[in-house]
């Protein structure tokens, strides 16, 4: 016994010994950003295919966009366009002296090819511009390059224009260098095999390593025509895991952590070694019915249960958290044009009682379908249990991206959380994802339209938004969208927003300059540390 | 009896054939009827049906289930697995990749479990029912109990952050990251070649915490296993005549014992280091270890079958490698075996 103890205790030795002859880290250095989050859905650096908000923080900072948003002011600011002129039929551009991380000048030929490859491709990133009326077809005939430096986009329906800007400033409207990338084509992909793991910009940064699930590196590139940046490197560390990024966070050994599940956000608050922030997305968490199934084909059982079976106020403040507020009018409440939100809360024998008188005493079951990520499943069973206090007996379904995602794409689904995503910082672009829906038939197979996937027919509400769409006059306008708003409260939605969504981070307090953008278009060039 | 080990050995190679196969068509087809669709991950949600549907006939998602294995197969057969959608890399790319990651990780820690629990098992048995055994069944119990998760963050906070004695996680601090040019994939082994002893001692204080976290619970295993087979053999009239002879317990362990147990030890160790490879997912996830269970995870996540499939078929080789080594081990170590060949 006494042999055995004392080679336990030299085993242990070992290994103590092994573990502190180790270095112990030092704070990431003054010229290096650390991003410490989740890459798991960043699968394409393709800028005119990649659309989840991960990607585009990468893409913001290799590519240059003709035109970008400053969402503190709501303004339209020149990239890589140093002015333009609006007219009726369309906007120019005039761009600046920039070149490429290839050394490549920046000419409108290389504009025009990435706008017309957006539409080529036609693939997620092109449904924000799609609605302006721009196609595969006619984008070639529509957007030209005039000369070496001047851009050239026509109208193809009548738009406002100011619209228009907002949505070419978002990540598909990214310019990639044509020269390069036509040298990449093939079987006519327009260089996307190539793109999706390859970047060819002109922005701050060029990526030097995409390791997926692992990393990706971003080096300074020395033919940025803005001001050079202060960071060499930004370096994008895949932790999937909250708790693990909350400790590198506390230990220095990352900047910014934006993948922290609510609890490990709040357990950043009253440090003073940190700042939580937030970027307003402008999108919302949001539950989806299916008009086309019993009992959810009944308008007044819709309305039942979104007015009076869900407790918003509860789930915002227990489960959502830094993760959003409570709302359901189709438009974020700071948004010129939103109007106040409907007197929805918890109101369980209420509704009840309206359940009986619409014929269902005993209630019903549903099922309600979530991608298995916080917080959605979270709040998926706090709807559970709200609306088991009506008497509807509801089943949590998790599941993969993948699996949701074409469920609800097939209409396969009663109750479905899907999250939206902004486009443009108005009311009326919020309304997209909400009153648009031009052909409900099932032959339409308009499946990448939310309200289509909810089988829910609007076309009153839609010809109305397609006339605010089209009406040039703000004045005029204004009350449409409001109108529009208050139609949609009273129409039973079968697709409605719960919570605006946010996207929270945590930085540490030695980062200066870093404005989280609301569409994940985060630039980095004018980010600064100090020790 | 030489031509009756080389049939058996060809009988077992087929067996591990058949197995494969089987393996590839349950998985195969279980990822195909999946109501899953890999095609939204790489068109984006909003893209319109026609796209969808030019993708899938891209990626051969239109044809039949069972013509779609069977270009599969015949793909399989030439040493093509597909192109993952996650990476747009061959897939074989992906896993050569992420595997050494994986091995790296999986080996160091049945190392130490075994380094750990064989002896303690041991000892455990040769003083049976004392406090060091109770101690030796509640550290089993224990690794057994909880989950790796909940080992996994409480080692974070304990080692990493509260002492500073490991890194975090990671294969390596980020401004080190990308300094060595992969050789064998292997950052240890890789550092050393290079004569980078920094990387090196880093990477060790990187992976150290997650090996142990990952040993802990094989220790378990091993150890209550160990301590099961020498106790079987305590009572074994050889132990009582080598007592009576005086040997020695250092004698008795080193000459009798550990020769006779060592044919089900070499299982037990095959199946836990198995185990450690196919079973380190979590271990990954909380530590963001790339290696192979973190990127089969994600690829399920998105439906990216191409690579769930072969991630699948590359483990289940190994795990039947292993047990087939651990059975031509059996062949070598089994006295009663070698007397018969011979």
């Amino acid at each position: 016994m006494k042999h055995v103890s004392k080679r336990l205790i030299a085993g242990a030795a070992l290994l103590a010994i092994a573990a502190v002859s180790s270095p112990t880290w030092a704070a990431t250095p003054n010229d290096q950003l650390v991003v410490g989050t989740s890459l798991a859905q960043v699968i394409s650096l393709d800028p005119q295919q990649g659309s989840d908000a991960k990607t585009m923080e990468i893409l913001a900072n290799a590519y240059d966009r003709l035109i970008a948003f400053n969402p503190e002011t709501s303004e339209i600011y020149g990239q890589l366009a140093e002015s333009w002129d609006i007219d009726d039929t369309g906007i120019t551009f005039h761009l600046r002296d920039a070149k490429f991380a290839s050394g490549n000048p920046v000419t409108a030929a290389d504009a025009a090819f990435s706008l017309v490859r957006l539409f080529k491709l036609n693939q997620s990133a092109a449904a924000g511009l799609k609605t302006f009326g721009f196609n595969g077809d006619n984008a070639e005939s529509l957007i030209k390059a005039v000369d070496e430096r001047t851009l050239r986009v026509d109208f193809a329906v009548p738009v406002i224009p100011e619209a228009l800007l907002y949505r070419m400033s978002n990540g598909p409207g990214s310019v990639v260098d044509s020269v390069e990338v036509l040298k990449h084509v093939s079987n006519n992909d327009y260089g996307n095999e190539w793109l999706r793991t390859n970047t060819a910009g002109s922005g701050a940064f060029k990526v030097r390593r995409w390791s997926p699930n692992e990393l990706v590196l971003l080096e300074a590139t020395p033919n940025f025509w803005g001001e050079k940046p202060a960071m060499k490197r930004v370096l994008f560390r895949h932790v999937p895991e909250s708790q693990a990024a909350r400790l590198m966070l506390e230990r220095g050994d990352i900047d910014i952590a934006n993948a922290l599940t609510a609890p490990d956000v709040r357990s950043f608050e009253g440090k003073e070694d940190f700042v939580i922030d937030k970027a307003k997305t402008g999108g919302f968490y949001a539950l989806a019915m299916n008009a086309g199934r019993e009992p959810l084909n009944n308008p007044e059982v819709r309305r039942i249960i979104a007015a009076y079976g869900i407790d918003y106020a509860g789930i915002a403040k227990t489960i959502v958290g830094p993760y959003g507020r409570a709302r359901n009018v189709p438009a974020p409440q700071d948004w010129e044009g939103a109007i106040e939100n409907p007197d929805w809360s918890f109101r369980p024998e209420e509704g009840k009682e309206l359940l009986a008188k619409a014929g269902y005493p005993d209630g019903f079951s549903l099922t309600i379908k979530t991608i298995a990520q916080p917080p959605r499943v979270d709040i998926a069973t706090a709807i559970q249990a709200n609306l088991a206090e009506l008497g509807i007996k509801v089943d949590v379904i998790q599941g993969s991206g993948a699996e949701i995602v074409a469920q609800h794409r097939a209409r396969d689904f009663d109750l479905l959380m899907p999250q939206t995503s902004a486009t443009e910082p108005t009311a009326l672009g919020s309304l997209d994802n909400f009153t648009n829906n031009p052909d409900n038939s099932a032959a339409a197979n308009n499946a990448g339209n939310f309200v289509w996937r909810s089988d829910w027919d609007i076309s009153e509400m839609h010809a109305l938004r397609v006339k605010a769409t089209q009406e040039l006059d703000a004045s005029k306008r204004l009350p449409m969208v409001e109108q529009l708003q208050k139609d949609f409260i009273a129409s039973s939605p079968a697709v409605f927003p719960m919570f605006e969504r946010f996207e929270p981070l945590v930085l540490s307090a030695r980062i200066h300059g870093y404005d989280a953008h609301p569409w994940g278009l985060t630039r980095l060039e004018a980010v600064t540390k100090t020790d | 009896m030489k031509d009756f080990s080389l049939l058996d050995l060809g009988k077992r190679f087929g067996q591990l054939l058949v197995s494969l196969f089987l393996l590839l068509v349950v998985t195969f087809v279980i990822g195909r009827v999946l109501p899953t669709d890999p095609v939204g991950a790489i068109v984006g949600e909003l893209a319109d049906p026609a796209t969808f549907a030019a993708m899938r006939a891209r990626l051969g998602l239109d044809l039949p289930v069972y013509q779609q294995f069977f270009v599969y197969l015949s793909s399989l057969l030439q040493g093509d697995l597909g192109k993952a959608i996650l990476t747009g890399n061959p897939v074989i790319e992906d896993l050569a990749a992420a595997f050494p990651a994986t091995l790296e990780l999986a080996t160091l820690a049945i190392m130490l479990s075994t380094l750990i629990g064989v002896p303690l098992g041991m000892t455990a048995a040769f003083f049976r029912d004392s406090w060091f055994d109770q101690f030796a069944r509640v550290i089993s119990l224990v690794g057994h109990s909880i989950p790796v998760f909940w080992f996994g963050i409480f080692g974070l906070v304990v080692f990493y952050a509260t002492l500073a004695w490991v890194g975090g996680p990671g294969r390596v601090d980020i401004y080190l990251e990308g300094l060595i040019e992969p050789r064998t994939g292997l950052l240890l082994v890789d550092s050393l070649l290079a004569g980078d002893y920094e990387v090196f001692w880093n990477a060790v204080s990187h992976i150290i915490l997650p090996a142990c976290i990952l040993a802990y619970s094989a220790m378990a295993y091993i150890t209550r296993m160990t301590r099961s087979f020498t106790l079987e053999q305590l009572n074994q009239d050889y132990v009582i005549a080598a007592r009576a002879k005086g040997a020695s317990n250092w004698r008795i362990v080193t000459g009798h014992l550990l020769p006779n147990i060592a044919v089900q030890l070499v299982t037990v160790l095959a199946i836990s280091y198995g185990g450690l490879l196919e079973g380190a997912v979590v271990t990954e996830v909380v530590f963001s270890w790339p290696g192979i269970g973190q990127y089969m995870t994600n690829a399920l996540l998105i439906g990216d079958m191409n690579a769930v499939v072969a991630g699948t078929l590359i483990i289940g080789l190994i795990f039947m490698m292993l047990n087939f080594f651990s059975d031509l081990a059996y062949l070598m170590l089994d006295p009663r075996t070698r007397e018969v060949t011979a």
